[in-house]
């Protein structure tokens, strides 16, 4: 459990928000042209580092926006919280 | 609204604390993201829309919560005659509002209930079963909030201090009811 700062309604616990997968996954531009392969791996394959991830998250049972954090998924540390949209403060 | 049997409609009771329901009144809920849609509806109502977070405003006949940066909830004071279905403020908001395309007026009186609950050991009971953090919440009357209760969606809205109204789905009502009665019971 740990507490996210929703960055419209300030702090909130966790059991709030719902996790929405990885963040900035750009869909491709002509899905068409491209091959099974290529599709799958922009449908389905998600990175599950250990470590920094960027994220989605949904403020579920509050505001229900959809905004990105910066989480480190060996301790739930969040570095950074942004809305949807902008980019992300560090690299 | 509708006509349908409350589970709720009794004053309980319990050691520094009194719920009830906050009987039948008009609740609007409105979105809309243009500048024009908040000076429009503030105009029309003379109440101030609130832009900051878990903030509300008030007049007379109205209270505004803020729910969203671009969602409101609307509710009156004063309470309908049940087996009545007319609503002069929605059509009033729906002609102004939805009609010219600034923003969305629903009527959402059905779909939710209030709670009101009042007295010493209030937010002992929320925090019985609620992951909010109320020390700040508390003390700014006006505040309002968005959280769980009993794993159940509810919007909080400090009245006064230690008086809240409570918006439950009325699908969840008779459930949270009996769970906040039996959590009440141990305080």
């Amino acid at each position: 459990m740990f507490l996210i700062n929703c960055p419209y309604c300030g702090e909130r616990d966790q059991s709030e928000f719902s996790a929405g997968g990885e963040a900035h996954i750009v869909r491709p531009k002509q899905p068409t042209e491209l091959s099974d392969d290529q599709w799958a791996e922009f449908l389905f394959m998600r990175k599950n580092i250990k470590g920094i991830q960027f994220e989605r998250w949904n403020h579920a049972h509050g505001c229900r926006k959809w905004f990105n954090i910066v989480r480190d998924t060996r301790n739930d540390k969040i570095h950074a919280v942004y809305k949807m949209g902008e980019k992300p403060p560090i690299k | 609204m509708l006509n349908y049997k409350s589970s709720i409609n009794e004053t309980k009771k319990y050691s520094e604390i009194n719920m009830s329901e906050f009987e039948p009144v008009v609740k609007i809920n409105l979105r809309g993201k243009k500048r024009d849609f908040i000076t429009k509806i503030g105009k029309s109502l003379s109440i101030i829309i609130p832009t900051e977070p878990n903030t509300s405003s008030s007049n007379e006949n109205l209270n505004i919560l803020w729910l969203s940066p671009d969602e409101w909830m609307l509710y009156t004071n004063e309470k309908v005659h049940k087996l009545e279905n007319n609503y002069n403020l929605e059509e009033k908001l729906f002609s102004e509002i939805s009609k010219v395309n600034l923003g969305s007026v629903t009527n959402v009186s059905d779909h939710w209930s209030i709670i009101n609950i009042r007295g010493k050991n209030t937010y002992e009971l929320l925090s019985s079963g609620c992951p909010f953090n109320f020390n700040k919440f508390k003390n700014t009357k006006g505040a309002v909030t968005q959280t769980i209760l009993n794993h159940v969606d509810v919007i909080i809205h400090n009245k006064d201090i230690n008086e809240i109204n409570l918006f439950v789905r009325r699908s969840f009502s008779k459930h949270l009811w009996s769970w906040m009665n039996d959590s009440a019971r141990f305080l």
